[in-house]
């Protein structure tokens, strides 16, 4: 429940946010849903999942894949997300993608020429661009949702 | 700063420095759109933003 003091009524804490502020989080919405859209959703799902692990954002845990689908990771899989670097069941291009997400979230200045060219090499240039654009948006969404104390978000 | 991956030397945004919204066009355009709006909105300062805008980019190692 976020700790925001003053917020209109509503059933979730976004539509209470959404109510004091509308244009502003429908333009973040927007900002989100756009991630999800310029690069491969379903890498993109691990990266929100190991993102969300990492800032001890447990609401993110626990929520669903949003815009995955189809190509949703396997059940498998996001069990081992956790321990990724030793489980067998990650490719070569997840497994660029993860370290640079993990390096990205604990401390993007830390990033590495080796870690981009890495991703750069799977998804090439213009999709390790996207990648890290839209692995910075649900960065910065999670990181914000955690300061306003707000667990649940649009799907 | 060296670019790491490689761009398309003529797409500069107005101040010369490498545009990437084609890579990625989709969250460029939203991005957009939300700095439109937070303007808009004008609850923060243009002082205080700046103030926190040089602050983060000091954290981050970010000079240019």
């Amino acid at each position: 429940m976020t700790w925001l003091p003053g917020l209109p009524d509503g059933k979730t804490d976004w539509d209470r946010l959404t109510a004091l502020c509308p244009e502003a989080t429908s333009a973040l919405s927007d900002v989100v849903a756009a991630a999800w859209r310029d690069t491969d959703p379903a890498l993109l799902e691990l990266a929100r999942l190991r993102i969300a692990k990492l800032l001890g954002h447990t609401a993110e845990l626990a929520r669903p894949g949003m815009h995955v689908g189809d190509v949703a990771p396997s059940a498998a899989k996001l069990a081992d997300l956790e321990v990724w670097p030793t489980s067998p069941l990650f490719s070569a291009r997840e497994r660029a993608c993860l370290t640079l997400v993990e390096q990205f979230v604990v401390d993007a200045n830390g990033v590495t020429d080796t870690q981009v060219a890495d991703v750069t090499e799977h998804l090439g240039a213009t999709g390790c661009c996207a990648f890290v654009e839209a692995v910075s948006v649900l960065e910065t969404f999670q990181r914000a949702c955690l300061t306003l104390g707000v667990e649940e978000v649009p799907r | 700063m060296k670019p790491r991956i490689p761009l398309d030397p003529d797409a500069v945004n107005q101040w010369g420095l490498a545009d990437t919204a084609g890579m990625a066009p989709s969250i460029a355009a939203a991005r957009q759109q939300l700095r439109r709006v937070a303007f808009r909105m004008r609850t923060v300062d243009p002082a205080t933003t700046e103030l926190v805008r040089i602050r983060n980019a000091r954290y981050q190692n970010c000079f240019f």
